[in-house]
């Protein structure tokens, strides 16, 4: 029998959870404008959004000047901040704050609710912020689905469009299946571990009674976290969601979203099974190769932009996997090289989405060949174009080549032949993708406009900021790659 | 004949894989949000009964954030496939491929 | 060692294979003992009797869906409530704290239902 203990008041470090409160409360006064002013208000969520993804990362860089104080463990080791966290709440604020520029003018354009979106958008990053810091099963479950929820009706934003009602319901589908997988993969580990924090199940896992049964687990929870990666072969939802989705939303789905997936797979598979690094290295292993493979042999026949990114980004997943496959013999250098992949990749991948967006306003359409001529009437837009898509195929000096770099430092790390062989498959299929990202610069700058219409491109003040930001990020990291904060050591605390 | 934990494990483990293959198989919509009910609630039997068995209370907890959760995904799950609905009736999941992988 | 790999994920395979396995046998050991004489009659909906008239199906009210879907948000949010009850003179202030944040951000999601008028009974 259970028996009802004293109440001891938890001690919350309220500097610590500052970034969150700070969002949570912005989002709340978003949702009280849009209720007290409605219509009227509209104008102005956008705006008020943003500065309120700036003003969470107020206490994140205080944190960050703060930095003797860290690791900030809270609630038993359940909530860490160390820097690993802080550079991703970073991250993930600012990718935010990119997406909504993005999206202002596209949601007052066209036909759809807009103080909505940006309650839903900043609810989902208020789950990201969480799962920077989330060390337990339950906070990192609650995290995801915080994420994920606000994400599943987003999509089907449009909603006199059916491709849009489907691209949420597949999503959702599959969404939630994964959630169920890794859910029964938890409770699994919980059953073992008698405990929810990862770094407690970790010592756990040690002893070798009922190995099978902790295979299961861990297979389960890498198959969901596969899921909302969008790993091959889970990833049958990205593209269809992707190209059905409100196009900003879509580039939230494939940066933010698929990074807030990647912190929980790492968080979990880093922190949780450093001892059944031999059940957990080969599935990453397959996943990472098979990702990057598959991602790039079908990203090549598409002939839809935003289709062809998506598959561009299921094959830098695999790039991203890939340090996974090697994590038990150098866990730090792994957690160092996703981390700085998904910044600079968050950076290329938002630039991307802005050009097509900006040229979207003009060729209202996202086939590949209405690229035709764009560096005529848009000279600017196409070389901004041009440096995202060389970041993204790994060509020097742009950010996309050092995080590449950094993966294939640490594949050749442990000297193993396992390690080699998928830095190998990687370099091949660096070559591959630099086929598709060609053919659409072949588009854009030797080939004449499709309709013979040379108008210039408007491009609006918060387009003008996204490209911006995306473009001096995708620059700088690419020449001086010190910029990119390091995030130490993953913090393993229990009090 | 005494009931173990090992039996609700087992429960669970049926329930789940009930859920799932359902969920496969089944192309109705709203049929397949009852599989995914079916294995959420296989993974609440499964944390109670490690709860119980483990004497901790964490498990318990786990409980009321699934049942949280899953009923806010139930209802997200639902507008979106009334909405998919008003615009097609009679939908499969099948039918629902204007968009091909 | 890898023989010992590879029967780890045995159970995986078995796993898979009792998934399958339960609902094949489920479904065929139906169709063994079920009989299968279907006729007309036997398809019409039994109404006590009374031959049926129209179709079996009809659409309920889309509103009572509105409502029904808002009941289970706000019902099963509800459940964080008892716990708390429970232990409330022991939480004190920083309990009662906590609760009014979290009935705060409920009252939120009702508050932008009744704004935006589903709750109006049109």
């Amino acid at each position: 029998m259970l028996i009802a203990q004293e109440f001891v008041r938890p001690i919350i470090d309220w500097h610590g959870v500052a970034p969150e409160l700070t969002l949570l409360a912005i989002g709340a006064m978003v949702t009280l404008v849009d209720i007290i002013w409605n219509e009227k208000a509209q104008r102005i969520i956008p705006t008020l959004t943003g500065l309120g993804f700036l003003a969470a990362l107020l206490p994140v860089l205080t944190l960050w000047s703060d930095r003797d104080e860290l690791p900030r463990v809270m609630w038993d080791g359940a909530y860490v901040v160390d820097e690993y966290s802080l550079v991703l709440k970073g991250l993930f604020l600012v990718s935010a704050y990119v997406v909504v520029l993005l999206a202002t003018n596209y949601m007052h354009d066209g036909d759809y609710y807009e103080g909505e979106f940006y309650q839903l958008v900043s609810a989902s990053v208020v789950g990201m912020l969480v799962m920077t810091s989330a060390r337990d099963l339950i906070s990192i479950f609650v995290a995801i689905e915080l994420i994920s929820i606000p994400a599943y009706l987003m999509a089907a934003w449009r909603k006199r469009d059916l491709k849009s009602n489907e691209a949420g319901l597949k999503y959702m589908l599959m969404g939630v299946f994964a959630s169920a997988l890794m859910l029964y993969g938890m409770s699994l580990l919980y059953g073992f571990a008698g405990d929810t924090r990862l770094a407690a199940i970790a010592p756990a896992l040690r002893s070798s009674e009922s190995i099978p049964l902790i295979t299961l687990a861990v297979v389960f929870v890498v198959v969901g976290f596969g899921f909302k990666v969008s790993a091959v072969p889970f990833h049958t939802w990205a593209p269809d969601t992707y190209e059905g989705a409100p196009t900003p939303l879509t580039a939230f789905l494939a940066v933010a979203s698929k990074a807030a997936g990647f912190v929980a797979l790492m968080s979990v598979v880093i922190v949780a099974f450093p001892e059944q690094s031999g059940v957990a290295e080969p599935l990453l292993w397959v996943l990472a190769a098979v990702t990057m493979t598959v991602g790039n042999l079908i990203a090549m026949r598409q002939t839809n932009i935003v289709r062809m990114l998506a598959y561009s980004g299921i094959a830098q997943a695999g790039y991203m996997i890939a340090p996974l496959a090697v994590f038990g013999d150098v866990p730090s250098s792994a957690a160092r090289a996703i981390v700085i992949y998904l910044v600079i990749y968050a950076a290329m991948n938002l630039g991307a989405f802005a050009v097509v967006i900006t040229a979207a306003r003009k060729t209202r359409s996202g086939e590949i060949s209405s690229y035709g001529g764009l560096f005529q009437y848009a000279p600017g837009l196409a070389v901004l174009m041009t440096l995202f898509l060389f970041s993204l195929a790994g060509i020097p000096p742009f950010g996309g080549w050092y995080a590449k770099y950094q993966v294939f430092l640490v594949l050749v790390e442990p000297a193993t032949t396992a390690g080699y062989v998928l830095a190998a498959i990687g370099a091949v299929n660096a070559v591959l993708a630099a086929f598709y990202y060609l053919s659409i610069m072949k588009q854009m700058w030797f080939m004449p406009e499709p309709n013979g219409d040379h108008t210039r491109v408007q491009i609006t003040p918060s387009l003008q900021a996204a490209l911006a930001i995306t473009a001096i990020v995708t620059l700088v990291t690419g020449v001086l790659p010190g910029v990119i904060p390091d995030v130490g050591d993953l913090v393993v605390a229990l009090p | 004949m005494e009931v173990t934990e090992t039996w609700y494990l087992l429960l669970s483990a049926l329930l789940f894989a009930l859920g799932a293959t359902g969920l496969l198989i089944r192309r109705n919509p709203l049929v397949m949000f009852m599989c995914v009910e079916l294995m959420l609630n296989a993974v609440n039997i499964s944390f109670v009964a490690f709860s119980n068995a483990l004497d901790d209370l964490s498990g318990q907890t786990a409980v009321f954030f699934v049942l949280v959760v899953a009923a806010a995904e139930v209802v997200v799950g639902l507008s979106l496939t009334v909405a998919v609905l008003r615009r097609r009736p009679e939908a499969t999941a099948d039918d629902i491929a204007s968009l091909r992988g | 060692m890898y023989s010992d790999f590879l029967r780890d994920y045995l159970i995986v395979v078995f796993f898979g294979i009792l998934a399958f396995a339960v609902v094949g046998a489920f479904i065929g050991l139906a169709s063994l003992v079920r009989p299968d004489r279907p006729s007309e009659a036997k398809n019409t909906a039994y109404e006590s009797g009374v031959d049926p008239v129209d179709g079996g199906w009809s659409q309920s009210q889309i509103r009572y869906y509105i409502f029904a879907l808002l009941f289970v948000m706000f019902d099963v949010e509800a459940v964080f409530i008892f716990p708390w009850a429970t232990r409330l003179e022991e939480y004190g202030m920083f309990g009662l704290v906590e609760m009014t944040i979290f009935i705060f951000i409920l009252a939120l999601g009702l508050g932008y239902a009744w704004r935006k008028g589903v709750l109006r009974w049109v």
